[in-house]
């Protein structure tokens, strides 16, 4: 175990943010978890009982004649977000002090730093292109997971859940962001920094981090696996597998989707419902072609003279 | 749900948040506070280093005033201070009256001029402003009504109260008027009141300059000066700024005293009470070398293209000194900052003072030395091979041209036969002839390019010795023993140890003993050992050579040691190599590539004769090696002893020749393949001269910018994370261990200096570890060097950058300084400073020997001001044959009485012409050099001379030859008859007066000559006949020297003989302080070095 290259990358001054985040993902997950499941308890106690609904409509407690039904933004809210703003200045200001801008060496065209690696928060990107092409993994991706964050308020017709946290009510908006940003985004951004050494190979925390380290390792296209040879069959039998893995996984998820979620599936109209299928499928994309990547040592699926998936 | 009580009041509403807002804000602003005083002070470390400064340095300035105060006060008791003092006072009594009187008239006429001045500025601007407006004005009418305004303003009138308190009425132009009287007279008054001072300025600077002159350290009024300003001194930024250079140095934000007129050392820095010198004391001393500060100005070069580091930053000791991992460019250490010299030196071998012993100078000495330039190019370093083979490649494309053209004009006139018009034959007839004519041009040009080739081929020396000639050469037996560790047989030969494996030693051996020329040798006759020990040790082979092993080695380094070279070589060899190591066995052709044997001059009838006048190939006329490559010279021996030497050295032994195992394998054929790639590998021929190898290119890497590669370009293999993290030491090897510079690594070595110094120690260390096969292994063998030796070379490659400073910065002159830095190649080539001192200071190998240590007039001649000396034309002309003589070379020319030889070292006229070039521009003597008109003597004036030249009070024949065999033998001092062809007047003249300022320790006489007045007189007594002569006496002596024929010096020389026995010369004691007169002969009266 090599501590001593642990710390180097923990303590980098541009990793900083990425170890903040580890902790406090951690912490606001556990408290968004916890006042979901007692806001939960809450509802399941007011569905079965009308008398209570009438007197307790807050989670810590019953409604008190006198109080106010509703309170002001200014200054009860505001008051509290001020205070935050406050704690995060004094944070920001300490953290600025005591660390410096990570800058390095002047710029030579001649050698490139080894690894050479993008700010944190494009470190997820930079992974995706180990799965993808970089026509694929830095323009068509980014701009599907824009898109699709646009397009949520257009497909989300659950009307329950606003205001409060709930678990129970928004189990698939809730699961799919979870899976979305803390499996796929926050994941690939941790890989990107703790995982991905010297000439981008994989090293498990504590491994040295060693510029001469060989390994062998020899990446197939699926094409190649099954024999194909030529450019125009590569091509079609991509397309196939690639239409057949929406085609396929569009039918399980669609079956899971009818027998775990009826009542979305009931407010959600055609055109809703096939682009969230859409947009849930390509997001599934990645986490498969991760998964042919990194067990099978397969580079694409699909070859094509102008991109490659 | 909950357990707790509902409370009365909504928390939400009527909770206070109070507390937590006191205490963020608290926080906020102990935050707020902490930023400012980062911005303040925390990330402005120097201005802490300011203020210590200023403590620390007025401090000192106290204790130098007191003692600056006591020094004046010695200096104020001297008669000279006094009377200036007392002429300073009088000027000044003598101006006071007059001076009182300016004084006040000009303070009157200032308080007037302002009293006029306020009214008049007032109304000139309105004036002025009015006149605008006319000249800008577009319509007549409006210009015409504004003049009038303005001639209406001009009549009006106005008041001027004076300080007296009257006033007067003035309009514009009498104010106007009135003003300018006011100045003029004031401006007369005050050239009054100049002319008034003059004498008490004069007289107070005499004073000053007397008082500055006499004072070593400065005065107490300076020091004076340095305290105010330091009193006065804001924490700011001391920046030098050299936009042309980008350099943008801040280091003096600090290094506050690096500048200051006084000397500064870290121990007076030091706080009273503390031992050692803390992290301030040590930053504030001024710069150890003031001299070097003054050839460079700070305020052009700054600190960093010197030291390096980061000028720009100031936020942190690391981070200025740029010891840090992102700074390509961190401070040299100490122990290697001469490597700052290098980055703009890099084509000086002595740098341009007289840096004896700096370890730069050290490092480029082994470079060259040690042949590292055998493998690693590096610009500047052992050009002549590749000149040549520029050479050779332009000549192999002149003659394909040649015969190219010969074959197109050819083809051109059989057109012009059958051409179809006399215009079209005619014209291809011309281009046939201008075909022809350009071979011509082209036959001229390589007529050019084989006398350079002569030059360039007379140039190129060999690190090695010609392994062509082994077979004729060596002990055949020895051979693998030699290969297999050099250092076992001679511990400090240059030969680095290869870690030959023992299949590597035969085939190596096999392949240079089977690829050596066969041709016969003349046999040597036995010669006398005795005679051949006495002459090694004297004619001066130990300047370069050396003999004994440990405390018992005598010699110089420069050449091989000799201790043991009875055991290798072959006697009849040895007599060849002793009487004249440039013979060569076999010339070689480069434009052939072959050698070149009796066959192919026997082919073309030609005799086999090939020397320096006879190099031309006689294959195909270009020019051949006629020499070996050795920069050993000719010490034009006679055979007898040369035979003698040989025979001494072949005594030379430890175990007998014929006791090496026997190494007949040598003769295998099969090995002969194998060794050839071998010698390859190795790279052997960077060194050695070996058939199959004349062309072979360097092996190593380029070393010319080594010291700026990028770190990652440096391979560590797998000791990187070591040496970045400062693991245990990668050498076990002891003796390797033994040569680091700073010993077994304590901390992070991972810089390049540690992989200089790692290289050098052990160069196969980075190999430790890894899977390689013979051929993929690292080729760089070990050179054995000590501690010293490393660390010079490593600031050598540290300092071999490419530098981003402008070419004006580097050290490249044009003019006499570039013929100094050409010169020294060839001193330092030839190792020239083995025998003779060219550098006041610089110890040559002879001074240290025992033999010369009591008789120094034995030794080589200095040369520290030889061209002021010497004519240019003979100094050419002695350098090509120091014999100075082509029937009688068994001597020296110009000091036949030295026992030491002046060896011929057949430079090419390329060297010659350098050399002599170097000697002129070292003594700033002007080119071309035109000799003086010595003036013809009267026969009145020659009587004098004569009179002075055999005076009892400096007989110079005693100790100066004169071609006579019998007194020559005890003569300590060349010849006068030279002296018109050799040496320059002017120069003789400054000799006679001041030997010793000249030549420090010579053994001529000082004080012959006394100043009288004007006049240079002869300090002993003069005849009569110089009553009433005017002239300097000196100069009557030179013109007398420079006409000297060889009758009159015979006539002078018999009738000085009548006299010698009973004079006494009066410059014994002279004699006696330069320890010369020990040897109890009494004409050894020294001699003239």
């Amino acid at each position: 175990m090599d501590w001593r290259q642990l710390w180097e990358i923990a303590s980098a001054p541009d990793n900083i943010p990425i170890v903040g985040l580890i902790p406090l993902l951690i912490f606001y997950i556990y408290l968004a978890w916890k006042q979901a499941k007692a806001n939960d308890e809450l509802i399941a106690e007011l569905e079965t009982s009308p008398a209570m609904a009438k007197t307790h409509h807050r989670k810590s407690w019953p409604f008190r004649p006198g109080w106010q039904k509703e309170v002001h933004v200014w200054p009860f809210l505001l008051r509290m977000e001020f205070l935050a703003a406050i704690i995060v200045s004094a944070i920001l200001m300490v953290w600025s002090i005591t660390l410096s801008a990570p800058l390095e060496e002047p710029s030579n065209p001649n050698l490139t730093m080894n690894p050479a690696k993008a700010p944190w928060y494009f470190l997820g990107l930079q992974e995706m292109l180990v799965y993808f092409d970089p026509w694929i993994a830095g323009v068509v991706m980014p701009t599907l997971i824009i898109v699709g964050l646009m397009v949520i308020p257009y497909i989300d017709t659950n009307p329950l859940g606003s205001g409060y946290y709930t678990w129970k009510q928004r189990k698939f908006s809730i699961g799919t962001f979870l899976f979305g940003f803390l499996f796929l985004w926050v994941a690939m951004i941790i890989i990107g920094t703790f995982i991905r050494g010297p000439g981008w190979q994989w090293f498990w925390p504590g491994q040295t981090w060693d510029h001469n380290r060989l390994i062998y390792e020899v990446n197939r296209d699926l094409p190649d696996i099954f024999g194909i040879t030529s450019n125009l069959a590569k091509a079609i039998f991509g397309a196939v597998v690639v239409g057949g893995y929406y085609l396929v996984g569009g039918f399980i998820a669609h079956a899971l989707f009818r027998r775990y979620n009826p009542k979305d599936y009931q407010r959600l109209s055609l055109l809703q419902y096939s682009i969230m299928m859409f947009f849930l499928l390509t997001m599934v994309a990645l986490p498969a072609k991760m998964l042919l990547r990194l067990a099978f040592n397969i580079k694409y699926v699909w070859i094509t003279p102008w991109f490659n998936v | 749900m909950p357990e707790k009580p509902i409370p009365e009041q909504d928390p939400i509403v009527t909770k206070s948040f109070a507390l937590h807002y006191l205490v963020a804000m608290v926080i906020l602003m102990a935050t707020l506070f902490w930023a400012l005083w980062d911005e303040a002070y925390g990330q402005r470390p120097w201005k802490a280093f300011q203020q210590e400064w200023k403590q620390r340095y007025t401090a000192f300035l106290k204790t130098q005033h007191s003692k600056s105060e006591q020094s004046i006060k010695e200096i104020a008791q001297s008669a000279a201070y006094q009377q200036l003092d007392q002429a300073a006072r009088q000027a000044e009594a003598n101006a006071k009256a007059r001076k009182d009187e300016l004084q006040k008239q000009i303070s009157d006429l200032n308080a007037k001029i302002l009293a006029v001045q306020s009214v008049f500025t007032d109304k000139r601007a309105y004036v002025n402003a009015l006149n605008y407006e006319i000249e800008t004005d577009s319509s007549k009418s409006g210009k015409a009504s504004k003049q009038k305004e303005l001639d209406e303003y001009k009549t009006e009138v106005w008041f001027v109260e004076y300080p007296d308190g009257h006033k007067e009425k003035y309009n514009f132009a009498q104010l106007e008027e009135k003003y300018n009287e006011l100045k003029d007279e004031r401006t007369k008054a005050s050239a009054e009141l100049g002319e008034v001072l003059k004498p008490v300025t004069e007289a107070n600077t005499k004073l000053a300059e007397y008082v500055s002159d006499h004072m070593v350290d400065l005065t107490p009024t300076q020091i004076d000066g340095l305290k105010k300003k330091t009193a006065e001194w804001d924490p700011k930024i001391q920046q030098i700024n050299v936009a042309e250079a980008n350099i943008v140095d801040r280091c003096e934000s600090c290094h506050m005293g690096i500048r200051e007129p006084l000397k500064i050392s870290a121990a007076v820095m030091t706080p009273k009470g503390e031992k050692k010198p803390d992290e301030y004391a040590q930053a504030f001393v001024s710069h150890p070398e003031p001299d070097l500060l003054k050839a460079h100005d700070p305020d052009k070069f700054g600190c960093s293209p010197c030291h390096q580091g980061n000028g720009r930053a100031t936020t942190s000791i690391e981070k200025a000194h740029g010891n840090y991992e992102h700074w390509l460019w961190p401070l040299f250490p100490k122990e290697n900052v001469e490597a700052g010299c290098q980055t703009c030196h890099a084509a000086d071998m002595v740098l341009v003072s007289g840096d004896v012993g700096w370890t730069i100078s050290e490092g480029k000495d082994l470079f060259r030395q040690k042949g590292c330039m055998g493998c690693h190019r590096y610009e500047g370093y052992d050009r002549e091979p590749e000149d040549l083979n520029n050479l050779t490649q332009q000549l192999k494309q002149f003659e394909q041209q040649k015969i190219e053209n010969t074959k197109d004009a050819a083809d051109l006139m059989k057109q012009a036969d059958a051409a179809a018009s006399n215009e079209e034959a005619n014209r291809l007839n011309d281009k046939a002839v201008a075909l022809r004519v350009t071979n011509s041009k082209i036959d001229g040009r390589i007529q050019q390019l084989d006398f350079q080739s002569h030059s360039l081929m007379q140039d190129q020396k060999k690190v090695g010795p010609n392994l062509k000639d082994i077979r004729l050469k060596l002990n055949k037996n020895w051979i693998p023993v030699w290969l297999k560790k050099p250092t076992d047989f001679r511990p400090n030969t240059r030969m680095p140890n290869f870690r030959l494996n023992d299949e590597q030693v035969r085939a190596i051996s096999a392949y240079i003993w089977q690829s050596a020329l066969k041709d016969p040798l003349p046999q040597q006759k036995p010669g006398k050992a005795d005679h051949g020990k006495e002459l090694f040790e004297t004619r001066g082979c130990l300047a370069c050579h050396s003999i004994g092993e440990g405390d018992q080695m005598q010699g110089g380094t420069f050449a091989a040691n000799l201790t043991r070279v009875g055991e290798k070589a072959n006697y009849d060899y040895l007599v060849r190599w002793i009487h004249n190591a440039r013979q060569r066995t076999r010339p070689y052709c480069p434009y052939e590539k072959k050698d070149i044997g009796p066959e192919d001059y026997a082919k073309k009838g030609l005799p086999y004769v090939f020397d320096l006048e006879h190099s031309q190939c006689p294959n195909d006329g270009h020019e051949l090696q006629v020499q070996n490559m050795t920069v050993m010279p000719s010490l034009r021996l006679t055979a007898e002893d040369a035979q003698d030497i040989a025979t001494y050295l072949m005594t030379q032994k430890q175990k007998e020749p014929s006791s090496y195992a026997d190494a007949s394998f040598m003769d295998d054929p099969k090995l002969k393949e194998e060794g050839k790639k071998w010698v390859r590998q190795f790279g052997c021929a960077g060194c050695h001269e070996i058939s199959g190898f004349e062309d072979e290119g360097r092996i190593g890497t380029e070393l010319t910018f080594e010291g700026s590669k990028p770190i990652e370009r440096l391979d560590f293999a797998l000791f990187t994370e070591g040496a970045q993290r400062g693991g245990k030491e990668p050498i076990t090897d002891p003796e390797d261990l033994k040569r680091l510079p700073d010993g077994a690594a304590k901390g992070p070595w991972y810089d390049h200096k540690g992989f200089f110094e790692h290289k050098l120690a052990e160069p196969n260390i980075y190999d430790q570890g890894k899977q390689k096969s013979e051929m993929e292994k690292l080729r760089m063998p070990n050179l054995h060097l000590d501690q010293e030796q490393i660390r010079a070379l490593t600031t050598f490659l540290l300092g071999s950058q490419e530098s981003s400073l402008p070419d004006s910065y580097q050290y490249k002159p044009g003019d006499a300084r570039r013929d100094i830095q050409e010169g020294w190649w060839i001193v330092k080539k030839y190792n020239c400073m083995g025998c003779h001192q060219f550098i006041p200071g610089q110890k040559t190998v002879l001074m240290g020997m025992a033999r010369y240590r009591d008789t120094p007039e034995a030794l080589p001649p200095k040369l520290l001001t030889e061209g002021a000396r010497v004519d240019p034309e003979w100094l050419r002309r002695f350098l090509s044959n120091p014999a100075q003589s082509d029937t009688d070379t068994n001597r020296n020319g110009v000091r036949p009485y030295l026992q030491v030889r002046m060896p011929t070292f057949s430079f090419s006229d390329n060297e010659l012409r350098k050399l002599v070039r170097f000697f002129e521009a070292l003594s700033q003597q002007p080119l071309p050099y035109i000799p003086e008109e010595v003036p013809t003597l009267t026969a009145k004036e020659t009587d004098m001379a004569r009179s002075l030249f055999s005076s009892t009070a400096a007989p110079c024949l005693k100790c100066h030859a004169t071609g006579d065999p019998q007194h020559d033998k005890f003569a300590t001092a060349p010849n006068f008859l030279l002296a018109k062809q050799r040496l320059k007047p002017d120069w003789v003249e400054r000799w006679m007066i001041d030997p010793q300022a000249v030549s420090p320790g010579t053994s001529m006489p000082s004080g012959l000559f006394r100043k009288q007045g004007s006049q240079w007189v002869f300090a002993g007594p003069t005849p009569p006949s110089f009553q009433g002569y005017d002239k300097d006496h000196t100069k009557l002596l030179v013109d007398y020297i420079f006409q000297l024929t060889p009758e009159e010096q015979r006539r002078v020389a018999s009738a000085m003989g009548r006299t010698r026995a009973s004079a006494e010369p009066p410059s014994s004691k002279h004699q006696a302080a330069a320890g010369a007169s020990t040897s109890g002969r009494t004409a050894s009266s020294g001699g003239s070095r």
